[in-house]
């Protein structure tokens, strides 16, 4: 595996922002900001198509922030989309949803999966670890969320949703359905 | 895209460890010293008459124990089409010839041929035989990302 595949996937992966669905998509010619990486350190694992970043690694998006502790990537030997990647500990996660509200996701661990059946796309974030998803409704937890990228949908299981109604009102918990 | 890093490093760990300096255009200063050198390889037939990689430098010193200390150090690897696949700069750079690995504690910046994809950090060692490469400080990743594309959902 070439290192600047790795080095590439790595960040536009990583930031999952790489919205592949199946749904059609028109280009504009707008220009889009740099994706940027930042890390202590790097290990390059040509041999086992990995890349290893270390400490305090902040992936800044024009869609989305992820900072943790570490990122592993890993590649397919084709060299094409990446289709594995795992964010792990202190895992912060904020972007914006197809309605534009502001999400912040928490959790200790972010596996993303990227793979391609029969045509169709799917591309999952899945949660663990003291997962919680919150935005300026209430929030989410559950055991694990999954973010699906495809239809960009929220899913959890053993889930409980809180949700705002202002600063002073009561808040409520209930055991609702997946969110949707 | 197809850009070789590793292949890139495989090639200059080979170069150097063939000796590279001594090769087509340097200009010696003293005992095993090089300046303002170049070596150039090309691909094999029937791609032959096209490069394959540049490396220049502006100085290559041989040190005991097998170590080689190269100054701004650059690669530059193409391909068959002549295309500029990838750049590797460093300016301080020494590689072990018995061991087979390279290091440095300076700077290091890599890049695909369009810019598009750039790292750099501080302080780095490859590891030939393990193919493994490691950026110990500052690691800095930019991709620049094409261009915007809105979802359109088929009705």
């Amino acid at each position: 595996m070439k290192v600047f595949n790795l080095i590439a996937v790595a960040a536009l992966c990583a930031s999952a922002v790489r919205a592949q669905t199946n749904a059609n998509t028109a280009a504009s010619s707008a220009p889009r900001p740099a994706t940027r990486i930042q890390s202590a350190s790097v290990d390059f694992d040509m041999t086992g198509r990995r890349a290893v970043y270390h400490g305090n690694v902040r992936v800044d998006d024009p869609q989305m922030k992820l900072t943790c502790a570490q990122l592993v990537v890993d590649l397919p030997p084709d060299a094409g989309h990446p289709n594995h990647i795992v964010a792990e500990t202190n895992v912060v996660i904020d972007f914006t949803d197809a309605k534009g509200q502001t999400m912040h996701a928490t959790s200790d661990k972010a596996v993303y999966v990227y793979e391609v059946q029969n045509g169709a796309t799917n591309e999952t974030v899945t949660l663990t670890g003291n997962a919680k998803v919150e935005n300026a409704q209430g929030w989410l937890t559950g055991e694990p969320i999954i973010w699906n990228r495809a239809n960009n949908s929220l899913s959890a299981m053993n889930q409980k949703m809180i949700f705002r109604q202002n600063l002073d009102s009561m808040k409520a918990g209930t055991n609702s359905p997946p969110a949707k | 895209m197809k850009i070789k890093l590793n292949r890139a490093i495989l090639i200059l760990s080979a170069l150097m460890a063939l000796g590279f300096f001594a090769a087509i255009h340097a200009q010696p200063n003293g005992a095993g010293h090089a300046s303002d050198f170049t070596s150039v390889e090309y691909y094999d037939a029937p791609n032959e008459k096209q490069m394959k990689t540049r490396l220049a430098g502006a100085e290559a010193q041989p040190l005991a124990g097998g170590l080689l200390v190269i100054k701004q150090l650059k690669l530059e690897m193409f391909d068959t089409n002549g295309t500029l696949n990838v750049v590797v700069k460093a300016p301080d750079c020494v590689y072990d010839t018995l061991n087979g690995t390279a290091s440095s504690s300076g700077h290091l910046q890599l890049a695909s041929g369009d810019g598009k994809f750039r790292v750099e950090g501080d302080g780095f060692l490859w590891r030939r035989d393990a193919a493994f490469l490691t950026i110990s400080n500052n690691v800095q990743t930019i991709i620049e990302n094409a261009p915007m594309t809105e979802k359109k959902t088929t009705p």
